[in-house]
Protein backbone atom coordinates (compact mmCIF):
# COMPACT_ATOMS: atom_id res chain seq x y z
CA UNK A 1 0.00 0.00 0.00
CA UNK A 2 2.76 2.51 1.23
CA UNK A 3 5.00 1.39 -2.05
CA UNK A 4 1.58 2.28 -3.98
CA UNK A 5 1.27 5.59 -2.44
CA UNK A 6 4.83 6.03 -3.30
CA UNK A 7 4.50 5.64 -6.77
CA UNK A 8 1.18 8.12 -7.21
CA UNK A 9 3.15 10.79 -5.66
CA UNK A 10 5.81 10.37 -7.83
CA UNK A 11 3.55 10.30 -10.73
CA UNK A 12 1.91 13.27 -9.72
CA UNK A 13 5.21 15.26 -8.87
CA UNK A 14 6.57 14.41 -12.69
CA UNK A 15 2.94 15.89 -13.90
CA UNK A 16 3.23 19.30 -12.06
CA UNK A 17 6.06 20.88 -14.14
CA UNK A 18 4.40 18.90 -17.52
CA UNK A 19 1.16 21.02 -16.58
CA UNK A 20 2.63 24.28 -15.32
CA UNK A 21 4.01 24.33 -18.48
CA UNK A 22 1.04 23.54 -20.05
CA UNK A 23 -0.43 26.67 -18.50
CA UNK A 24 2.33 28.79 -19.41
CA UNK A 25 1.63 27.66 -22.77
CA UNK A 26 -1.80 29.13 -22.78
CA UNK A 27 -1.48 31.64 -20.34
CA UNK A 28 -1.35 35.83 -21.44
CA UNK A 29 1.57 37.83 -19.85
CA UNK A 30 0.94 41.56 -19.38
CA UNK A 31 4.31 43.34 -20.59
CA UNK A 32 5.05 46.95 -20.54
CA UNK A 33 8.15 48.63 -21.49
CA UNK A 34 11.54 47.35 -19.35
CA UNK A 35 11.51 51.13 -17.51
CA UNK A 36 8.12 50.90 -16.46
CA UNK A 37 8.39 50.54 -12.89
CA UNK A 38 5.53 48.60 -12.13
CA UNK A 39 5.74 45.32 -11.02
CA UNK A 40 1.98 43.71 -10.32
CA UNK A 41 -1.32 45.35 -11.30
CA UNK A 42 -4.63 43.77 -10.16
CA UNK A 43 -7.40 42.51 -12.85
CA UNK A 44 -9.36 45.36 -12.09
CA UNK A 45 -6.70 47.87 -12.44
CA UNK A 46 -6.16 45.72 -15.87
CA UNK A 47 -9.53 46.16 -17.14
CA UNK A 48 -9.90 49.98 -16.21
CA UNK A 49 -6.47 50.45 -17.94
CA UNK A 50 -7.31 48.79 -21.17
CA UNK A 51 -10.89 50.32 -21.34
CA UNK A 52 -8.99 53.95 -20.96
CA UNK A 53 -10.22 54.44 -17.88
CA UNK A 54 -6.53 54.51 -15.92
CA UNK A 55 -4.74 56.49 -18.56
CA UNK A 56 -1.48 56.98 -16.60
CA UNK A 57 1.25 54.85 -14.87
CA UNK A 58 2.38 56.16 -11.72
CA UNK A 59 4.79 59.11 -12.05
CA UNK A 60 2.29 60.51 -14.68
CA UNK A 61 3.66 58.70 -17.71
CA UNK A 62 0.65 58.28 -20.58
CA UNK A 63 -0.36 54.57 -21.25
CA UNK A 64 0.00 53.40 -24.91
CA UNK A 65 -2.65 50.55 -25.11
CA UNK A 66 -1.32 48.11 -27.96
CA UNK A 67 -3.68 44.88 -28.46
CA UNK A 68 -3.84 42.69 -31.33
CA UNK A 69 -5.42 42.55 -34.61
CA UNK A 70 -9.33 40.41 -34.00
CA UNK A 71 -9.01 36.94 -34.36
CA UNK A 72 -6.07 36.30 -32.25
CA UNK A 73 -5.72 34.66 -28.66
CA UNK A 74 -4.49 38.07 -26.88
CA UNK A 75 -7.54 40.02 -28.83
CA UNK A 76 -10.34 37.50 -27.49
CA UNK A 77 -8.58 36.96 -23.47
CA UNK A 78 -9.02 41.03 -23.40
CA UNK A 79 -12.43 40.87 -24.58
CA UNK A 80 -13.36 38.70 -22.35
CA UNK A 81 -11.33 40.61 -19.74
CA UNK A 82 -13.82 43.54 -20.38
CA UNK A 83 -17.19 41.81 -20.93
CA UNK A 84 -17.73 42.69 -24.24
CA UNK A 85 -18.26 41.26 -27.96
CA UNK A 86 -15.97 42.39 -31.18
CA UNK A 87 -18.73 44.79 -31.99
CA UNK A 88 -18.86 46.34 -28.28
CA UNK A 89 -15.32 46.62 -28.15
CA UNK A 90 -14.98 48.82 -31.20
CA UNK A 91 -18.15 50.76 -30.17
CA UNK A 92 -16.46 51.38 -27.18
CA UNK A 93 -13.90 52.97 -28.28
CA UNK A 94 -15.55 54.86 -30.93
CA UNK A 95 -16.80 56.30 -28.25
CA UNK A 96 -14.71 56.93 -25.83
CA UNK A 97 -12.34 58.94 -28.47
CA UNK A 98 -15.60 60.77 -29.36
CA UNK A 99 -16.33 61.62 -25.79
CA UNK A 100 -13.29 63.13 -25.34
CA UNK A 101 -11.87 60.30 -22.88
CA UNK A 102 -9.15 58.55 -24.64
CA UNK A 103 -6.87 60.61 -27.58
CA UNK A 104 -6.72 57.17 -29.39
CA UNK A 105 -7.99 53.89 -29.83
CA UNK A 106 -5.76 51.41 -28.53
CA UNK A 107 -2.94 50.49 -31.60
CA UNK A 108 -4.09 47.82 -32.94
CA UNK A 109 -1.34 45.83 -34.49
CA UNK A 110 -1.11 42.32 -36.32
CA UNK A 111 2.05 40.18 -35.07
CA UNK A 112 3.71 39.68 -31.70
CA UNK A 113 7.32 41.16 -33.23
CA UNK A 114 5.14 44.34 -33.64
CA UNK A 115 3.98 44.65 -30.13
CA UNK A 116 7.73 43.76 -28.94
CA UNK A 117 9.22 46.52 -31.22
CA UNK A 118 6.31 49.02 -30.12
CA UNK A 119 6.97 48.11 -26.08
CA UNK A 120 9.77 49.35 -26.80
CA UNK A 121 9.60 51.93 -28.11
CA UNK A 122 6.78 53.86 -26.12
CA UNK A 123 7.42 54.23 -22.51
CA UNK A 124 3.85 53.94 -21.51
CA UNK A 125 3.51 50.85 -23.31
CA UNK A 126 1.27 48.15 -22.02
CA UNK A 127 0.12 44.66 -24.08
CA UNK A 128 -1.34 41.35 -23.72
CA UNK A 129 0.79 38.17 -25.51
CA UNK A 130 0.80 34.49 -25.57
CA UNK A 131 3.48 34.23 -22.55
CA UNK A 132 5.53 31.34 -24.53
CA UNK A 133 7.00 34.09 -27.04
CA UNK A 134 8.63 35.74 -24.47
CA UNK A 135 11.79 34.73 -24.18
CA UNK A 136 14.65 36.28 -21.45
CA UNK A 137 17.35 38.14 -23.44
CA UNK A 138 13.92 40.02 -24.87
CA UNK A 139 13.28 44.06 -23.92
CA UNK A 140 10.48 43.31 -22.36
CA UNK A 141 8.92 43.57 -18.79
CA UNK A 142 6.51 40.97 -18.01
CA UNK A 143 4.50 42.07 -14.78
CA UNK A 144 2.40 40.33 -12.00
CA UNK A 145 -1.60 40.11 -12.50
CA UNK A 146 -2.60 39.81 -8.77
CA UNK A 147 0.39 38.89 -7.60
CA UNK A 148 0.87 35.86 -9.99
CA UNK A 149 3.42 35.11 -12.73
CA UNK A 150 1.73 32.97 -16.28
CA UNK A 151 2.21 29.67 -15.02
CA UNK A 152 1.33 30.27 -11.46
CA UNK A 153 -1.81 28.51 -10.27
CA UNK A 154 -4.82 31.23 -10.55
CA UNK A 155 -3.47 33.23 -13.09
CA UNK A 156 -5.93 35.10 -14.63
CA UNK A 157 -5.23 35.45 -18.15
CA UNK A 158 -4.96 32.58 -20.19
CA UNK B 1 14.88 16.53 -40.24
CA UNK B 2 14.29 18.15 -36.71
CA UNK B 3 12.62 14.94 -35.53
CA UNK B 4 15.53 12.87 -36.81
CA UNK B 5 18.66 15.43 -35.09
CA UNK B 6 16.13 15.30 -32.03
CA UNK B 7 16.61 11.30 -32.33
CA UNK B 8 20.11 11.91 -32.73
CA UNK B 9 20.26 13.86 -29.70
CA UNK B 10 19.52 11.12 -27.53
CA UNK B 11 23.09 9.23 -27.84
CA UNK B 12 25.08 12.12 -29.50
CA UNK B 13 28.02 13.73 -27.54
CA UNK B 14 27.54 16.46 -25.06
CA UNK B 15 29.23 19.30 -28.14
CA UNK B 16 26.98 17.96 -30.18
CA UNK B 17 23.71 18.04 -28.09
CA UNK B 18 25.03 21.70 -27.43
CA UNK B 19 24.40 22.38 -31.20
CA UNK B 20 21.61 20.50 -31.73
CA UNK B 21 19.42 22.53 -28.96
CA UNK B 22 20.71 25.64 -30.93
CA UNK B 23 19.18 24.69 -34.43
CA UNK B 24 16.02 23.56 -32.46
CA UNK B 25 16.13 27.02 -31.42
CA UNK B 26 16.98 28.64 -34.54
CA UNK B 27 14.20 26.07 -36.07
CA UNK B 28 11.26 27.72 -33.50
CA UNK B 29 12.57 31.17 -34.14
CA UNK B 30 12.19 30.39 -37.49
CA UNK B 31 8.69 29.34 -37.45
CA UNK B 32 7.46 32.00 -35.18
CA UNK B 33 9.25 34.39 -37.23
CA UNK B 34 6.95 32.80 -40.16
CA UNK B 35 3.85 32.79 -37.96
CA UNK B 36 4.33 36.25 -37.72
CA UNK B 37 4.48 37.35 -41.28
CA UNK B 38 2.14 35.10 -42.15
CA UNK B 39 -0.02 37.18 -40.21
CA UNK B 40 0.76 39.75 -41.25
CA UNK B 41 -0.04 39.30 -44.70
CA UNK B 42 -3.61 38.07 -43.88
CA UNK B 43 -3.99 41.34 -42.19
CA UNK B 44 -2.27 43.71 -44.90
CA UNK B 45 -5.10 41.48 -47.42
CA UNK B 46 -7.88 41.89 -45.03
CA UNK B 47 -7.48 45.59 -44.90
CA UNK B 48 -6.53 46.17 -48.46
CA UNK B 49 -9.78 44.41 -49.17
CA UNK B 50 -11.91 47.09 -46.77
CA UNK B 51 -10.28 49.64 -49.26
CA UNK B 52 -11.34 50.69 -52.45
CA UNK B 53 -8.84 52.72 -53.13
CA UNK B 54 -5.27 51.31 -54.29
CA UNK B 55 -3.30 52.74 -51.85
CA UNK B 56 0.13 50.43 -51.05
CA UNK B 57 0.83 49.19 -48.00
CA UNK B 58 2.51 50.83 -45.07
CA UNK B 59 5.67 49.81 -44.30
CA UNK B 60 5.81 46.70 -42.70
CA UNK B 61 8.71 47.82 -39.34
CA UNK B 62 11.72 45.04 -39.01
CA UNK B 63 11.44 42.83 -36.04
CA UNK B 64 14.80 42.97 -35.15
CA UNK B 65 15.90 45.45 -32.46
CA UNK B 66 16.51 49.23 -33.79
CA UNK B 67 18.93 51.35 -32.20
CA UNK B 68 16.91 53.15 -29.24
CA UNK B 69 18.20 56.55 -30.48
CA UNK B 70 16.84 55.98 -34.61
CA UNK B 71 14.13 53.93 -33.50
CA UNK B 72 10.71 55.68 -34.72
CA UNK B 73 7.15 54.45 -33.89
CA UNK B 74 6.12 51.14 -35.81
CA UNK B 75 3.69 52.06 -38.79
CA UNK B 76 0.53 50.33 -37.11
CA UNK B 77 -2.48 49.95 -39.14
CA UNK B 78 -4.81 52.54 -38.12
CA UNK B 79 -8.20 53.08 -40.26
CA UNK B 80 -8.96 56.70 -38.50
CA UNK B 81 -5.33 58.15 -38.81
CA UNK B 82 -4.27 60.81 -40.84
CA UNK B 83 -0.83 62.50 -40.20
CA UNK B 84 -1.44 62.04 -36.69
CA UNK B 85 -4.70 63.53 -36.55
CA UNK B 86 -7.63 60.81 -35.42
CA UNK B 87 -10.90 61.44 -37.21
CA UNK B 88 -14.34 60.26 -37.03
CA UNK B 89 -17.28 61.07 -38.86
CA UNK B 90 -21.13 60.57 -37.75
CA UNK B 91 -23.88 61.13 -39.85
CA UNK B 92 -27.77 60.11 -40.54
CA UNK B 93 -30.75 60.01 -42.76
CA UNK B 94 -34.16 60.38 -41.38
CA UNK B 95 -37.75 59.64 -42.12
CA UNK B 96 -40.26 61.00 -39.51
CA UNK B 97 -43.82 60.64 -39.37
CA UNK B 98 -46.20 62.42 -36.40
CA UNK B 99 -49.44 63.06 -36.11
CA UNK B 100 -49.67 66.75 -35.25
CA UNK B 101 -52.70 68.44 -35.14
CA UNK B 102 -51.20 71.66 -33.81
CA UNK B 103 -47.85 71.69 -35.07
CA UNK B 104 -44.91 71.25 -33.44
CA UNK B 105 -40.79 70.00 -32.77
CA UNK B 106 -39.65 71.50 -36.26
CA UNK B 107 -36.03 70.63 -35.63
CA UNK B 108 -33.43 68.47 -37.38
CA UNK B 109 -34.69 69.40 -40.67
CA UNK B 110 -38.21 67.89 -40.02
CA UNK B 111 -41.32 70.18 -41.43
CA UNK B 112 -43.77 70.56 -38.85
CA UNK B 113 -47.06 70.27 -39.85
CA UNK B 114 -46.31 67.65 -42.73
CA UNK B 115 -47.49 63.94 -42.29
CA UNK B 116 -43.79 62.94 -43.04
CA UNK B 117 -40.40 63.75 -44.12
CA UNK B 118 -37.01 62.83 -44.85
CA UNK B 119 -34.16 64.84 -43.53
CA UNK B 120 -30.56 64.63 -42.74
CA UNK B 121 -30.20 65.82 -38.96
CA UNK B 122 -26.51 65.64 -38.26
CA UNK B 123 -23.74 65.57 -40.08
CA UNK B 124 -20.71 65.49 -37.68
CA UNK B 125 -16.61 65.76 -38.24
CA UNK B 126 -14.81 64.96 -35.26
CA UNK B 127 -10.93 65.50 -35.18
CA UNK B 128 -8.32 65.12 -32.04
CA UNK B 129 -4.82 65.54 -32.35
CA UNK B 130 -2.22 64.57 -29.74
CA UNK B 131 0.30 67.95 -29.37
CA UNK B 132 2.32 66.63 -26.52
CA UNK B 133 2.32 63.61 -24.35
CA UNK B 134 -0.19 65.19 -22.50
CA UNK B 135 -1.69 67.87 -24.50
CA UNK B 136 -4.17 67.23 -27.46
CA UNK B 137 -6.71 69.21 -28.97
CA UNK B 138 -10.10 68.02 -29.69
CA UNK B 139 -12.78 69.66 -32.31
CA UNK B 140 -15.86 68.58 -33.34
CA UNK B 141 -17.85 70.45 -36.29
CA UNK B 142 -21.83 70.00 -36.85
CA UNK B 143 -23.57 70.81 -39.85
CA UNK B 144 -27.04 70.32 -38.73
CA UNK B 145 -30.36 70.59 -41.29
CA UNK B 146 -32.55 73.48 -40.69
CA UNK B 147 -36.02 74.07 -42.20
CA UNK B 148 -35.93 74.12 -45.93
CA UNK B 149 -33.16 72.18 -46.27
CA UNK B 150 -30.78 74.94 -45.21
CA UNK B 151 -27.47 73.94 -43.46
CA UNK B 152 -25.88 75.51 -40.22
CA UNK B 153 -22.29 75.09 -38.88
CA UNK B 154 -22.31 74.95 -35.47
CA UNK B 155 -18.95 74.03 -33.63
CA UNK B 156 -20.02 71.55 -30.88
CA UNK B 157 -16.58 70.91 -29.17
CA UNK B 158 -13.40 72.89 -29.76
CA UNK B 159 -10.94 72.14 -26.84
CA UNK B 160 -7.47 72.46 -25.80
CA UNK B 161 -6.65 69.73 -23.26
CA UNK B 162 -4.26 68.84 -20.88
CA UNK B 163 -4.43 65.48 -18.78
CA UNK B 164 -1.65 66.19 -15.77
CA UNK B 165 -2.53 62.77 -14.24
CA UNK B 166 -5.36 60.51 -14.25
CA UNK B 167 -6.20 62.85 -11.07
CA UNK B 168 -6.32 66.29 -13.16
CA UNK B 169 -7.24 66.68 -16.46
CA UNK B 170 -7.80 70.08 -17.57
CA UNK B 171 -9.74 71.10 -20.91
CA UNK B 172 -10.29 74.53 -22.21
CA UNK B 173 -12.59 75.99 -24.65
CA UNK B 174 -16.15 75.11 -26.20
CA UNK B 175 -17.75 72.00 -24.41
CA UNK B 176 -20.76 70.26 -24.33
CA UNK B 177 -21.87 70.70 -20.28
CA UNK B 178 -21.93 67.58 -18.07
CA UNK B 179 -25.03 67.99 -16.43
CA UNK B 180 -26.11 64.53 -16.57
CA UNK B 181 -24.86 61.55 -18.30
CA UNK B 182 -26.55 61.82 -21.48
CA UNK B 183 -25.17 64.85 -23.18
CA UNK B 184 -21.85 62.99 -21.33
CA UNK B 185 -22.05 59.85 -23.52
CA UNK B 186 -23.68 60.36 -26.75
CA UNK B 187 -22.41 63.87 -27.33
CA UNK B 188 -24.09 64.72 -30.75
CA UNK B 189 -24.01 60.93 -32.69
CA UNK B 190 -27.10 59.54 -33.50
CA UNK B 191 -24.83 56.73 -34.49
CA UNK B 192 -23.91 56.22 -30.27
CA UNK B 193 -27.40 56.39 -29.34
CA UNK B 194 -29.53 53.44 -29.18
CA UNK B 195 -32.84 55.36 -29.55
CA UNK B 196 -33.45 57.57 -32.94
CA UNK B 197 -33.76 60.59 -30.74
CA UNK B 198 -32.92 62.34 -27.33
CA UNK B 199 -35.12 62.38 -24.38
CA UNK B 200 -36.61 65.70 -24.74
CA UNK B 201 -35.12 66.95 -21.59
CA UNK B 202 -31.43 66.33 -22.87
CA UNK B 203 -32.08 67.45 -26.03
CA UNK B 204 -29.58 70.49 -27.34
CA UNK B 205 -31.11 73.74 -26.30
CA UNK B 206 -30.97 75.11 -29.82
CA UNK B 207 -33.15 72.31 -31.19
CA UNK B 208 -35.48 72.61 -28.00
CA UNK B 209 -33.94 70.85 -25.60
CA UNK B 210 -34.25 71.99 -21.81
CA UNK B 211 -30.93 72.29 -20.54
CA UNK B 212 -27.69 74.80 -21.44
CA UNK B 213 -25.88 71.85 -23.32
CA UNK B 214 -22.98 73.94 -24.31
CA UNK B 215 -20.69 76.35 -22.85
CA UNK B 216 -16.85 78.32 -23.35
CA UNK B 217 -14.36 78.02 -20.36
CA UNK B 218 -12.56 75.72 -18.33
CA UNK B 219 -13.41 72.06 -17.39
CA UNK B 220 -11.66 70.00 -14.91
CA UNK B 221 -12.30 66.29 -14.41
CA UNK B 222 -10.29 63.47 -12.87
CA UNK B 223 -10.21 60.29 -9.85
CA UNK B 224 -10.76 60.70 -6.72
CA UNK B 225 -8.84 58.17 -4.52
CA UNK B 226 -11.07 56.24 -3.39
CA UNK B 227 -10.14 52.22 -3.67
CA UNK B 228 -12.64 50.37 -5.49
CA UNK B 229 -15.45 52.76 -5.30
CA UNK B 230 -13.79 54.36 -8.93
CA UNK B 231 -14.93 58.14 -7.81
CA UNK B 232 -14.61 61.00 -10.30
CA UNK B 233 -15.02 64.43 -10.12
CA UNK B 234 -16.03 67.16 -12.72
CA UNK B 235 -16.21 71.03 -12.36
CA UNK B 236 -16.63 73.27 -14.89
CA UNK B 237 -16.58 77.04 -14.58
CA UNK B 238 -17.98 78.81 -18.55
CA UNK B 239 -20.30 80.99 -19.92
CA UNK B 240 -23.51 79.18 -21.88
CA UNK B 241 -25.04 81.10 -24.76
CA UNK B 242 -28.34 79.16 -24.73
CA UNK B 243 -31.20 80.36 -27.24
CA UNK B 244 -33.96 77.78 -27.59
CA UNK B 245 -37.09 78.18 -29.67
CA UNK B 246 -40.38 77.26 -28.76
CA UNK B 247 -40.88 73.59 -29.38
CA UNK B 248 -44.61 74.78 -30.07
CA UNK B 249 -43.80 76.29 -33.75
CA UNK B 250 -44.57 80.01 -32.17
CA UNK B 251 -41.81 81.13 -33.74
CA UNK B 252 -40.52 82.49 -30.58
CA UNK B 253 -36.87 82.37 -29.70
CA UNK B 254 -36.06 82.05 -25.71
CA UNK B 255 -32.32 84.09 -24.79
CA UNK B 256 -31.38 82.75 -21.54
CA UNK B 257 -28.29 85.56 -21.96
CA UNK B 258 -26.44 83.59 -19.47
CA UNK B 259 -23.81 84.58 -17.13
CA UNK B 260 -21.10 82.22 -15.97
CA UNK B 261 -22.03 78.81 -14.95
CA UNK B 262 -20.69 76.56 -12.73
CA UNK B 263 -21.28 73.05 -12.59
CA UNK B 264 -20.15 70.46 -10.05
CA UNK B 265 -20.44 67.12 -10.40
CA UNK B 266 -19.70 63.45 -9.05
CA UNK B 267 -19.94 60.10 -10.28
CA UNK B 268 -18.06 56.82 -9.24
CA UNK B 269 -17.95 53.28 -11.45
CA UNK B 270 -17.02 50.75 -8.94
CA UNK B 271 -15.14 47.72 -9.52
CA UNK B 272 -17.20 44.81 -8.38
CA UNK B 273 -19.81 45.61 -11.33
CA UNK B 274 -18.12 46.93 -14.44
CA UNK B 275 -20.33 49.26 -16.21
CA UNK B 276 -22.33 51.04 -13.35
CA UNK B 277 -22.33 54.75 -12.63
CA UNK B 278 -24.10 56.42 -9.98
CA UNK B 279 -23.78 60.26 -9.95
CA UNK B 280 -24.98 63.57 -9.60
CA UNK B 281 -24.24 67.01 -10.48
CA UNK B 282 -25.88 70.20 -9.57
CA UNK B 283 -25.22 73.34 -12.12
CA UNK B 284 -25.77 77.20 -11.47
CA UNK B 285 -26.28 80.49 -13.12
CA UNK B 286 -28.35 83.63 -13.43
CA UNK B 287 -30.02 83.98 -17.18
CA UNK B 288 -32.85 86.69 -18.87
CA UNK B 289 -35.63 85.19 -20.63
CA UNK B 290 -35.38 87.33 -23.78
CA UNK B 291 -37.97 86.42 -26.59
CA UNK B 292 -37.18 87.33 -29.82
CA UNK B 293 -39.46 86.01 -33.06
CA UNK B 294 -37.23 83.70 -35.12
CA UNK B 295 -36.15 84.47 -38.48
CA UNK B 296 -38.93 83.04 -40.88
CA UNK B 297 -40.33 81.11 -37.76
CA UNK B 298 -43.88 79.79 -37.26
CA UNK B 299 -46.27 81.93 -36.33
CA UNK B 300 -45.70 85.30 -34.71
CA UNK B 301 -48.35 85.34 -31.87
CA UNK B 302 -46.92 84.36 -28.55
CA UNK B 303 -48.73 81.21 -27.00
CA UNK B 304 -51.42 82.68 -24.83
CA UNK B 305 -50.70 83.06 -21.78
CA UNK B 306 -47.29 84.03 -21.88
CA UNK B 307 -46.21 87.47 -21.07
CA UNK B 308 -42.19 88.94 -22.36
CA UNK B 309 -40.28 89.52 -19.42
CA UNK B 310 -38.02 93.08 -19.30
CA UNK B 311 -34.47 92.56 -20.72
CA UNK B 312 -33.25 93.62 -17.36
CA UNK B 313 -35.05 90.98 -15.57
CA UNK B 314 -32.85 88.19 -14.00
CA UNK B 315 -33.49 84.44 -13.15
CA UNK B 316 -31.40 82.44 -10.73
CA UNK B 317 -31.15 79.46 -12.67
CA UNK B 318 -30.12 75.84 -10.81
CA UNK B 319 -30.05 72.73 -12.17
CA UNK B 320 -29.77 69.46 -9.73
CA UNK B 321 -29.05 66.19 -11.73
CA UNK B 322 -28.62 62.23 -10.58
CA UNK B 323 -28.72 59.09 -12.64
CA UNK B 324 -28.25 55.36 -12.13
CA UNK B 325 -26.86 54.13 -15.36
CA UNK B 326 -25.55 50.65 -16.56
CA UNK B 327 -24.28 49.53 -19.29
CA UNK B 328 -22.56 46.21 -20.12
CA UNK B 329 -23.17 42.60 -20.90
CA UNK B 330 -25.31 43.81 -23.94
CA UNK B 331 -27.38 45.65 -21.40
CA UNK B 332 -28.52 49.48 -21.48
CA UNK B 333 -30.47 51.00 -18.30
CA UNK B 334 -29.88 54.61 -18.08
CA UNK B 335 -32.13 56.37 -15.18
CA UNK B 336 -31.37 60.13 -15.10
CA UNK B 337 -33.98 62.82 -12.73
CA UNK B 338 -33.16 66.76 -12.92
CA UNK B 339 -34.60 69.33 -11.18
CA UNK B 340 -34.73 72.59 -13.43
CA UNK B 341 -35.56 75.38 -10.67
CA UNK B 342 -35.61 78.94 -11.91
CA UNK B 343 -36.80 82.07 -9.73
CA UNK B 344 -36.81 85.54 -10.84
CA UNK B 345 -34.64 87.64 -8.87
CA UNK B 346 -36.15 90.01 -6.28
CA UNK B 347 -39.92 88.50 -6.92
CA UNK B 348 -39.70 86.13 -3.90
CA UNK B 349 -40.97 83.38 -6.98
CA UNK B 350 -39.75 79.59 -7.72
CA UNK B 351 -40.19 77.68 -10.85
CA UNK B 352 -39.50 73.72 -10.59
CA UNK B 353 -39.51 71.62 -13.48
CA UNK B 354 -39.10 68.12 -12.96
CA UNK B 355 -37.93 65.69 -15.25
CA UNK B 356 -36.73 62.67 -16.02
CA UNK B 357 -36.20 59.66 -18.26
CA UNK B 358 -35.97 55.55 -17.95
CA UNK B 359 -34.23 53.97 -20.91
CA UNK B 360 -34.09 50.24 -21.10
CA UNK B 361 -32.22 47.96 -23.80
CA UNK B 362 -31.05 44.60 -24.57
CA UNK B 363 -28.53 43.56 -27.06
CA UNK B 364 -29.40 40.36 -28.80
CA UNK B 365 -26.65 39.80 -31.91
CA UNK B 366 -27.26 42.75 -34.20
CA UNK B 367 -30.89 43.54 -32.81
CA UNK B 368 -31.06 45.62 -30.14
CA UNK B 369 -35.25 46.27 -28.71
CA UNK B 370 -35.36 49.26 -26.44
CA UNK B 371 -38.11 51.14 -24.64
CA UNK B 372 -37.89 54.68 -23.29
CA UNK B 373 -40.33 56.18 -20.72
CA UNK B 374 -40.14 60.37 -20.79
CA UNK B 375 -41.57 62.77 -18.24
CA UNK B 376 -41.35 66.63 -18.31
CA UNK B 377 -43.78 68.93 -16.00
CA UNK B 378 -42.82 72.70 -16.51
CA UNK B 379 -45.33 75.06 -14.94
CA UNK B 380 -47.21 77.09 -17.26
CA UNK B 381 -46.47 80.76 -15.83
CA UNK B 382 -43.21 79.83 -15.92
CA UNK B 383 -42.45 82.27 -19.11
CA UNK B 384 -38.95 79.97 -19.80
CA UNK B 385 -40.83 76.62 -20.30
CA UNK B 386 -44.15 77.94 -21.02
CA UNK B 387 -43.90 75.74 -24.68
CA UNK B 388 -42.91 72.50 -22.84
CA UNK B 389 -45.57 72.37 -19.99
CA UNK B 390 -46.39 68.84 -19.41
CA UNK B 391 -45.53 66.33 -21.55
CA UNK B 392 -45.03 62.41 -20.81
CA UNK B 393 -44.76 59.06 -23.09
CA UNK B 394 -43.15 56.07 -23.75
CA UNK B 395 -41.21 55.01 -27.22
CA UNK B 396 -40.48 51.61 -28.11
CA UNK B 397 -38.21 50.44 -31.08
CA UNK B 398 -35.66 48.08 -32.74
CA UNK B 399 -31.82 48.99 -33.52
CA UNK B 400 -30.23 46.79 -36.01
CA UNK B 401 -26.54 46.61 -36.68
CA UNK B 402 -25.95 44.98 -39.91
CA UNK B 403 -22.06 45.95 -39.74
CA UNK B 404 -20.03 47.87 -37.39
CA UNK B 405 -20.66 51.29 -39.10
CA UNK B 406 -24.29 51.51 -39.75
CA UNK B 407 -27.33 51.40 -37.68
CA UNK B 408 -30.91 51.15 -38.76
CA UNK B 409 -33.77 52.35 -35.93
CA UNK B 410 -37.35 52.09 -36.19
CA UNK B 411 -38.96 54.02 -33.47
CA UNK B 412 -42.73 54.58 -32.19
CA UNK B 413 -43.07 57.60 -30.15
CA UNK B 414 -46.56 58.24 -28.09
CA UNK B 415 -46.12 61.62 -26.15
CA UNK B 416 -49.18 63.11 -23.96
CA UNK B 417 -49.36 66.80 -23.53
CA UNK B 418 -50.93 69.22 -20.93
CA UNK B 419 -53.70 70.47 -23.02
CA UNK B 420 -53.29 69.72 -25.72
CA UNK B 421 -54.14 66.54 -28.56
CA UNK B 422 -51.40 63.82 -27.60
CA UNK B 423 -48.88 62.89 -30.54
CA UNK B 424 -47.92 59.62 -32.14
CA UNK B 425 -44.97 59.04 -34.20
CA UNK B 426 -42.88 57.07 -36.02
CA UNK B 427 -39.13 57.93 -36.57
CA UNK B 428 -37.18 55.63 -38.99
CA UNK B 429 -33.27 56.46 -38.98
CA UNK B 430 -29.99 54.98 -40.69
CA UNK B 431 -26.92 56.06 -38.76
CA UNK B 432 -23.37 55.76 -39.76
CA UNK B 433 -19.99 56.34 -38.76
CA UNK B 434 -17.08 56.65 -41.00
Amino acid sequence: MKLVAVVFLSCLATLIPVSRAAAQGTDLAVIVNPNNPVTNVSSADLRKIFSGGKRSWPGGIPVKLIVRAPGSHERLVLLRLLGMSESEYKQYWTAQVFRGEADTEPYTVPSFGMVKEAAVIFPGAISLVEAQNVKSGMPLKVIKVDGRLPGDAGYPLH
Amino acid sequence: MVVTGLGGAQTAPPADQETISLLVQQVKELQQHDRELQERIRFLEANQKGTATPNPPPSTPEVAPVPEAQAAPPQLLEMHTLHGIQWRGFAELDYKALDQRAPELGTYGFNPGSAGNFYTGDFDLFLTSRLTERASVLSEIDFEEGGAQSFKTDLRRMLLKYDVNDHLKISLGRYQTSIGYYNWAFRSAAWLQTTADRPLVMEFASDGGLLPTQAVGISVTGSIPSGTLGLHYIGEYGSSDTVRPDITNSGLLNDENNSNHVNAGVFLSPDRIPGLRIGGSIYHDQISDLVSLAAGGGSSTPPPGSTVPSASARWNQTIVNGHIVYVGRGFEFLNEAFLIRHAPIGTGETFNTPAFYSQFSRKFGPVRPFARFQWVNASPRNTIYDDVQLRFGPSFGLRYDPNDYIALKAQLDHTARRGLPDLNGLHLQMAVTF
